[in-house]
């Protein structure tokens, strides 16, 4: 393929390191197996496989408990999991204004049933949220809190650790929403200390593994039960579904060249680490927010300082709709972004750009300064023809 | 290798095989015995008299398992394994 610049990690992360596609070819090639259903070496190579995957993904969220670490298809699926196997009829959830559709679509439709209440806690127009402004809404039958750690719009970074201190003490569970930040930067929620909560992540972003891969680490209070069940190669010998992890949550084939895949984008990671990661995505962003903000016509969103956002960043460009901006950076500049909504109209709404959006740049250990100081003369350009 | 322990998952089964490997137990993963191990396809055999030592070391990881045998028939078994 020609040489692009690829920004838009958030969606997806491209590329993977190389290791990822030999890791793949590995699995197919020498292992093959359905893990956990037969006793042939293929099948016992395939399991072991999954339990190093399990390790790895462990070793990001620093939680060594491999079997309440579960795979799921995304990240949604993990999030739909919470949320239609922890709450009831009556019961109240929290959450905030700048959250994903897989986290608002699920809970609209449960408040739009009569099933559950629902508080939409308030994100500043620069994407933070005041702890205590979830502490406020907390009620005797809040069964949930669930919030993003990084926003895919705004990217600003939550205070998910006050948060979790808070939902300990009323022993409220909190679920995660880390799309936007396994893999990017450390995630301190031990789960050793914080039992109550839930940290759910895709293996295609910052993980730098396959689509069709994603999960959870559950805390240990945590009992969450299955919405899909089915042959688990456990228990066999009844058609009851086991009632112990990880088989309880894991029904069915799982994508085991995905999770191939992804076990070779955590080590990845891993060998370089995770803070150096994060540090390298900071720079970028920091970079760009500097160049950006010099520019007349650009306005960016969230709160300007790289060390409170993740590694993304959305802006706009003034007398040009983020359409067409997004085709002249793609077709001219050969530069990746995505624009619109982002599956996420609150977010936008937050921060003042519904219903037009935002542009979005996303980035990766892979890019560089220099694409961020091509893409900043890229916009001057654009700029003068608009 | 005259032992088996019968588990309910095929995960605990992987993580009971690292942790006792990396105690230095030899144990060898078999198919598991369909009238001993009716939940799960796999199973791990080992030297029945070090019982005792091996139960220890999955109880202090947490390893969930089924049950632990003295069960000869695994002789045969393991004779097709390393």
């Amino acid at each position: 393929m020609e040489k692009v610049i690829y920004f838009d990690n958030s969606a997806t992360s491209w590329p993977k390191p190389e290791k990822v596609l030999e890791e793949i070819k590995y699995f197919l090639e020498e292992i093959g197996g359905s893990p956990g259903r037969s006793g042939h070496r293929m099948s016992v190579a395939a399991s072991r496989l999954i339990e190093e995957v399990r390790e790895a993904v462990g070793e990001v969220f620093n939680y060594s408990d491999t079997s309440r670490i579960i795979f799921t298809k995304n990240i949604t699926e993990a999030l739909n999991i919470c949320i239609f196997s922890l709450l009831r009829t009556g019961d109240h959830v929290v959450t905030s204004s700048t959250e994903h559709n897989s986290v608002m679509r699920p809970l609209r439709f449960l408040e739009s049933n009569g099933s559950i209440s629902l508080s939409v806690v308030n994100c500043n127009s620069d994407g933070t949220l005041y702890p205590e402004d979830v502490s406020k809404v907390i009620r005797k039958n809040t069964r949930m809190v669930m919030l993003t750690h990084a926003s895919n719009v705004v990217g600003t970074i939550l205070p998910i650790k006050e948060i979790a201190s808070i939902t300990m003490e009323n022993n409220i569970p909190f679920v995660i929403d880390c799309a936007q930040t396994a893999g990017a930067l450390p995630i301190n929620i031990d789960l050793g200390k914080y039992k109550n909560c839930v940290l759910t992540f895709t293996g295609h972003k910052g993980l730098m593994g396959l689509t069709g891969t994603g999960g959870m680490c559950i805390g240990g209070d945590i009992n969450l039960s299955p919405i899909i069940f089915g042959g688990t190669g456990s228990g066999s010998d009844g058609d009851i579904q086991p009632d112990f992890l990880p088989d309880k949550l894991e029904s069915g084939t799982m994508n085991i060249t995905g999770l191939a895949g992804l076990k070779a984008g955590v080590e990845f990671l891993l060998s370089k680490g995770i803070s150096q990661v994060r540090s390298h995505e900071r720079k970028l962003v920091d970079r760009f927010i500097k160049k950006a903000s010099q520019i007349k016509g650009v306005k960016i969103y969230g709160t300007k300082d790289a060390n409170r956002q993740a590694g993304l960043i959305s802006f706009n460009i003034k007398n040009l709709s983020p359409s067409e901006v997004g085709l002249i950076l793609d077709r001219k500049y050969s530069i990746m972004c995505r624009v619109g909504l982002h599956c996420n109209p609150n977010a936008h709404k937050t921060i003042g750009t519904f219903p037009e959006g935002t542009l979005r740049f996303s980035f990766s250990y892979f890019n560089t300064v220099e694409q961020i100081d091509y893409s900043i003369s890229a916009l001057e350009e654009i700029l003068k023809i608009g | 290798m005259d032992g088996v322990i019968t588990f309910y998952s095929s995960q605990q089964v992987i993580k009971a095989e690292k942790v006792l490997k990396k105690n230095g137990c030899k144990v060898i993963l078999i198919p598991g015995p369909r009238e001993i191990s009716p939940n799960c396809g796999v199973a791990l055999c080992f030297e029945f008299k070090k019982e005792k030592e091996i139960s220890k070391i999955l109880n202090n990881n947490k390893i969930t398992f089924e049950a632990i045998y003295h069960y000869p028939k695994a002789k045969k078994m393991s004779k097709w394994l390393d």
